[in-house]
């Protein structure tokens, strides 16, 4: 167990191997729209990998940070890290202030619960037509960035830029994972009255959790825009919150690197098959059942299956 | 005579229509073994959970080391000086021994669940700790098994560090050598029976000459009443108590 946990490890060297040779396997866009997702989908890792708390509205916390970003960056003109850092920083604040409420339920509840504040955003965002754009989004945003004299203009330096910020929450994700902090939730996760019968105010430790969640998926929606130069509403739907469940449990919710193969994953399959089939989305399906039948631990965990048979190998030479 | 650790005053407890507890009142004293004992479904651990939180009483007062705790949280009366042990075996299965034992200490500072930014294991003081709970428990050389895969009377002797290591004033010990080998039950009495020098004990128990021998005084339940509260010599030759409980065994 201790193993596994120790930090940095093998897992840290992989992603960061990863990040540098994916702009040469695939189109920089697509290895951006890789990182970025990776991000959000730490978020669902955290939560449902850490503390076992399933949420359907991670998409919300991610549109939130798309939304706050984007009227930053075009309409009070400040910098690029400031804008991300309060996009950031109103996805846990408002994930905080939800999820005092959400986790003191349980279940189906919990998820319920999550799911409904998830809608209500989208809706949000059309009734304030004159702030969000509504159904058109928000256009006209900056399209080159400057970070301490470094110009962010062409899809190789935007890339650099995405993959830097996922792999700094990514050693965030896995620094708290392995923490006293950490254990906590882990504790909670195992069994949680427990937990509250050695001492740990739980409700507290949740909200904490579920407002470092949002943090997460409100950076990365501040990213997606930077992308994108406008903001998508699809970005607050729904179908953003099960995207980020989906390539979290495709590629693992045991470690955060399984938020990386899980958005490769996602994203190229996607890109691939959506050009020739448009009911791409029912191959996703498919895969994901047979994940959950036959690799319960996701893509990440094929990788780890496979280093054991291959250290028994080498253990029997 | 010293101020009461614990007063649980008039409590009452229900469950939709059926009175679990009525009335019941209980004193414990500092550095005693106070055992309750009464037939299956006399409301002991249904008592348990209203004093340490988990069900909060319908009715009365509890009061703990000087503080009214009859509506406090659970994790609140734990930072007061209260701690427990589980009847069914309440661990975290998935995780290793030590890792039990060094959540459990880590509670205690209640700070140090915040720290996110480093790695547990670099509270040596911690560290210790576990280390003299787990040969105090004798499970030395079980600290790195996965709490699931430990034998029964292994898990049962974890439970009661788990309690200990909240350095409790006072623990509530349910049903500590429930399922227990003979060997087990012989070394967990005698741990039993040492913490009378560091803090007050409330024990559930079914093994009755283990309750006569090592108890301060006992306290006998019967459908959610007190039927007889003495010490052990007296117990044992009350008739309304050897009706009601120990004439059903003896």
């Amino acid at each position: 167990m201790h193993a596994t946990e120790r930090f940095p490890n093998l897992a840290t060297a992989i992603v960061l191997a990863a990040l540098v040779v994916l702009p040469f396997t695939v189109p920089a866009t697509l290895a951006s729209q890789i990182a970025i997702f990776a991000t959000g989908a730490l978020s669902v890792v955290l939560l449902l990998g850490a503390v076992g708390l399933l949420s359907f509205g991670q998409g919300l916390y991610l549109g939130v940070g798309a939304y706050v970003c984007g009227i930053l960056v075009r309409d009070a003109g400040i910098g690029l890290i400031p804008a991300l850092l309060v996009a950031s920083l109103s996805g846990a604040v408002l994930a905080g202030l939800l999820g005092s409420v959400i986790v003191r339920r349980h279940g189906v509840y919990f998820v319920m619960l999550t799911l409904a504040f998830a809608q209500m955003g989208y809706f949000v965002v059309l009734a304030f037509k004159s702030v969000t754009g509504g159904e058109n989004g928000l256009s006209g945003l900056p399209r080159q960035f400057d970070i301490l004299g470094l110009s962010i203009a062409d899809p190789l330096s935007m890339y650099g830029f995405m993959a830097g910020a996922f792999f700094l929450v990514f050693l965030l994700v896995q620094r708290v994972i392995a923490s006293p902090f950490g254990s906590v939730l882990a504790a909670i996760r195992e069994n949680e009255p427990r937990s509250e019968a050695l001492g740990y105010p739980v409700a507290r430790y949740k909200t904490a959790a579920v407002a470092l969640a949002g943090g997460i998926a409100g950076l990365a929606g501040g990213l997606h825009v930077i992308f994108l130069g406008f903001v998508p509403p699809s970005d607050i739907e729904l179908e953003m919150s099960q995207r980020l469940l989906v390539i979290a449990l495709i590629g693992g919710i045991g470690s955060p690197g399984g938020a990386l193969i899980g958005s490769a994953f996602y994203t190229i399959v996607s890109e691939a098959l959506s050009e020739i089939w448009p009911r791409w989305m029912a191959l996703i399906a498919l895969l994901l059942i047979g994940l959950v039948l036959f690799l319960p631990g996701g893509l990440w965990s094929a990788g780890r299956r496979i280093s054991a048979l291959f250290e028994r190998k080498i253990a029997h030479d | 005579m010293t101020d009461p650790i614990l007063i649980a005053d008039s409590i009452d407890v229900r469950f939709g229509d059926f009175q679990a507890l009525s009335g019941f009142s209980l004193s414990v004293q500092p550095g005693t073994i106070h055992a309750l004992i009464g037939p299956n479904g006399a409301g002991k651990t249904t008592l348990f959970n209203a004093l340490t939180g988990a069900r909060k009483p319908s009715g009365g007062r509890i009061v703990f080391d000087g503080h009214a705790v009859t509506r406090t949280s659970v994790h609140r009366r734990v930072h007061y000086g209260m701690s427990r042990s589980f009847q069914v075996t309440a661990l975290f299965a998935a995780l290793t021994v030590a890792e039990n034992l060094r959540l459990a200490v880590q509670a205690r500072y209640a700070s140090e669940g915040w720290i996110f930014w480093r790695s547990p294991h670099r509270r040596h003081d911690i560290r210790d700790e576990v280390d003299a709970l787990l040969a105090e428990t004798f499970l030395t050389d079980r600290a790195d098994t996965r709490t699931g895969d430990l034998s029964h009377g292994g898990q049962r002797s974890l439970e009661i560090g788990m309690a200990l290591a909240g350095r409790p004033k006072l623990i509530f010990l349910d049903e500590p050598l429930a399922g227990m080998g003979i060997d087990d039950v012989h070394r967990t009495k005698g741990l039993i029976d040492s913490l009378r020098s560091r803090m007050a004990v409330l024990l559930i128990e079914h093994n009755m000459s283990v309750v006569l021998d090592i108890s301060d005084r006992i306290t006998v339940m019967a459908a959610g009443r007190k039927i007889a509260e003495d010490i052990p010599a007296k117990i044992r030759t009350d008739p309304a108590v050897r009706t009601a409980y120990l004439g059903s065994t003896a």
